[in-house]
């Protein structure tokens, strides 16, 4: 009744109007819940159907100044926008999609109004591609270049998942998964090329450990450290694949698919405004 | 929500690894029980939460965390010739193995596992799908995501071994249909609605023997499957999430070779859209290969099938049991039931103590039922129906103990108007 998937890599809550919104990517759906939902319950809108244009999505943000809806789908690597409460099979009001953009594997999605500005999380193995932080203009549509990308070693991203953002401060807070991953199959045949001696790497711990990275949806861009982390064995993360806060009480959260855990760190110096006087930057480089 | 914050620390004050912590996590909550819980409990004495966290650095402790130390139980398979019963646990990424008698009807406490194979070097991740094989003492399950291999154990195995075999398999597999006289595994996978067949002792590259997939198969995100090899019959169980083959790109798509831009350039099929349909039960010929129609479906409002997990067929009393996810029940068939059709026997109720029904398996007149969402695996007469007690009760908790439910947790949200944290799977 639900219509909600084992696959769901995306939520949001809209505060303003007291809804939880979720992908389904199995079904290629969207499905929105009154916000105390409980058991089995039914969705009260679904978007879903040709129209739509999703295939596959994975992450979706919630524009309450604008009452739009934004969606991330990497099935066609594009992001769609649809009015805040769109219905069944409702047509996108503006799509981002085309080699311009760099999207590929779109995984985060977040939304500045106070700025007007859109952030994708987004990776990629194609030469060329990107792996990291997207930024367009909230209104951007078509095949239209990201104003700015942050990614690079600096960054410490190698991939990504899950993005928030907080309008009040302009901060991403990124869930920077950094896990390895080679899927060996293409539908239902192994891939071809793959060395047959080849140990894939296992992402239960690769070594590489993840962490949550704040950058500045506004001053930063390209190879550009994150401002803030929090990152390392007294974390208990290992490989965070979401984010979210809690502004009120100054606290970052992020679910850890190693530990199957939920992690809340007092960060209170992240959301205070105005910000400090060099723009809140401390230039942590990441190990 | 939340209960408390520990850390282990090595001898000589090394910090521990990640290996090292996670199973010391599991370990102590066995060993030690009460001292490092994590979950609510009313019951278990609060460990101090520091007021904040330390912001220089970016290593700072948390100062809440919801992790649960206990397993958590998901694929079940038994073992009629040594009464073995192993299952998968999704939390904790382990297997537990059993005397297939353990439990009881009054049991409190945790049973203690004759075996449990756990760590690093298992490959041993969010498992799903188990399988026994007496003949060749082997054990195998699947990892349904990220992990993307199955693993086969010898039977004694204990500890953090290494796999006796790893065979890499199509992403989202789920469950493992085994079938000892054809010597052959089946595997079902959820993205590309399909069945997929090994040969038993598959390795590596290795590729399936054959595949079930495409729009006549009716196959939507299958989860739960089993091979009857009396009646040549695969049977499975959908959640009736479905997209078309058009839109089934490599779930994982991030490379040329697995965008839709790639194969069909950016003049693709808009039309290709996704859809839901009701749950589902499909029955198909033991020998079918390609995208074939089902023998039989059982689907509508009168089977009562909502988000059926695992399958199992009684090749003996001709009969399917379904564990019934979606409304904590388990619904048993006629073997050969079609249609819209009522359920033999229904296992529902607060006596049962189905709670999140994952896994389920019969055996010497028993039904197996592994719970998820609750810390138990639950044993019922065959022919029990209604709000029932089960014979027995197999915990790897002690009793009261909450399970957080998370099964590899990829997103998380905030909502403000309740102070709570939203957590899909």
């Amino acid at each position: 009744m639900t219509h909600l998937s084992r696959t769901t890599h995306g939520i949001a809550y809209d505060s303003t109007h007291d809804e939880i919104v979720a992908p389904n990517p199995l079904a290629a759906a969207i499905v929105i819940f009154r916000g105390g939902a409980i058991g089995e319950e039914a969705p009260i809108r679904t978007i879903q159907g040709a129209r739509s244009g999703l295939s596959r999505p994975e992450t979706v943000a919630v524009d309450e100044k604008n009452n739009e809806l934004f969606v991330g789908d990497p099935g066609d690597r594009r992001v769609l926008v649809y009015r805040r409460d769109a219905d069944g099979d409702a047509k996108p009001l503006r799509t981002i999609q085309g080699p311009k953009t760099k999207l590929l594997q779109v995984v985060g999605i977040a939304v500045d109004p106070n700025r007007d500005l859109l952030v994708v999380s987004t990776y990629s193995r194609l030469p060329g591609g990107v792996t990291g932080l997207l930024v367009f203009g909230r209104t951007d549509e078509g095949d239209v270049a990201p104003r700015r990308m942050i990614a690079g070693p600096r960054s410490g991203i190698t991939r990504l998942r899950q993005i928030a953002l907080d309008p009040e401060t302009g901060k991403i807070y990124a869930a920077v998964i950094n896990n390895e991953y080679l899927p060996p199959y293409d539908i239902d045949r192994p891939r071809r090329g793959l060395d047959p001696n080849v140990e894939l790497p296992s992402p239960w711990n690769t070594g590489t450990e993840g962490f949550i990275g704040v950058w500045d949806d506004e001053k930063d861009d390209g190879d550009a450290p994150p401002r803030s982390i929090i990152k390392g064995r007294s974390t208990g993360i290992v490989h965070p694949a979401g984010v979210t806060f809690n502004a009120r009480d100054g606290e970052v959260i992020a679910p850890d698919a190693v530990w199957n855990g939920l992690f809340t760190f007092l960060k209170p110096e992240l959301f205070a405004r105005p910000g400090p006087p060099d723009g809140g930057r401390h230039g942590i480089p990441v190990q | 929500m939340v209960a408390g914050l520990w850390l282990v620390a090595l001898p000589g004050g090394r910090v521990p690894s990640v290996e090292h912590t996670f199973l010391a996590t599991t370990e102590a909550a066995e060993e030690a029980e009460g001292a490092m819980c994590t979950m609510p409990d009313a019951g278990d004495q609060q460990i101090a939460i520091p007021t904040r966290s330390d912001a220089e650095g970016g290593d700072l402790p948390p100062v809440r965390m919801v992790v649960d130390p206990y397993p958590s139980f998901n694929g079940v398979a038994v073992d009629t010739t040594n009464d073995l019963v192993m299952m998968s646990d999704t939390n904790r990424k382990s297997l537990l193995i059993y005397d297939r008698t353990a439990g009881s009807a009054a049991s409190k406490q945790a049973s203690t596992a004759k075996q449990h194979i756990m760590g690093p070097d298992t490959g041993v991740g969010f498992v799903a799908g188990v399988a026994m094989d007496p003949a060749h003492r082997e054990l195998f399950t699947v990892n349904n995501d990220v992990e993307d291999r199955l693993v086969a154990f010898d039977y004694d195995a204990r500890g953090n071994v290494t796999p006796k075999r790893l065979l890499y398999v199509p992403h989202q597999s789920w469950g493992i249909a085994f079938a000892p006289k054809r010597d052959v595994m089946a595997l079902s996978v959820q993205t590309p609605n399909m069945y997929v067949v090994f040969k038993r002792e598959a390795k590596k590259f290795d590729a399936p023997i054959r595949s079930v997939r495409g729009p006549k198969t009716a196959m939507a995100d299958p989860h739960g499957i089993y091979f009857d090899e009396t009646h040549n019959e695969v049977v499975v169980a959908n959640h009736g999430n479905f997209r078309p083959g058009e839109l089934i790109t490599s779930y994982t798509a991030y490379d040329a070779r697995e965008s839709r831009q790639e194969r069909s350039g950016n003049a693709f099929d808009e039309s290709a859209r996704g859809r839901f349909v009701p749950s589902s039960i499909t029955v198909y010929d033991g020998d079918a290969t390609g995208d074939v129609a089902p023998l039989r479906t059982i689907q509508g409002p009168t089977s009562q099938i909502d988000w059926p997990m695992g399958v199992a067929v009684d090749e003996v009393s001709n009969e399917i049991v379904v564990a019934n996810n979606g409304d904590n029940s388990i619904l048993i068939f006629s073997r050969t039931a079609n249609g819209d059709v009522q359920p033999k026997r229904v296992i529902r109720g607060p006596l049962t103590g189905i709670r999140g029904p994952m896994g389920v398996a019969i055996a010497k007149d028993e039904i197996w039922v592994a719970n998820f969402g609750d810390h138990t695996a639950l044993v019922f007469p065959r022919l029990a129906g209604g709000n029932v007690a089960p014979r027995r009760i197999l915990r790897n908790a002690p009793a009261g103990k909450e399970t957080s439910g998370f099964g590899n947790p990829y997103a998380v949200a905030y909502d403000t108007k309740r102070r709570e944290v939203l957590v899909p799977n």
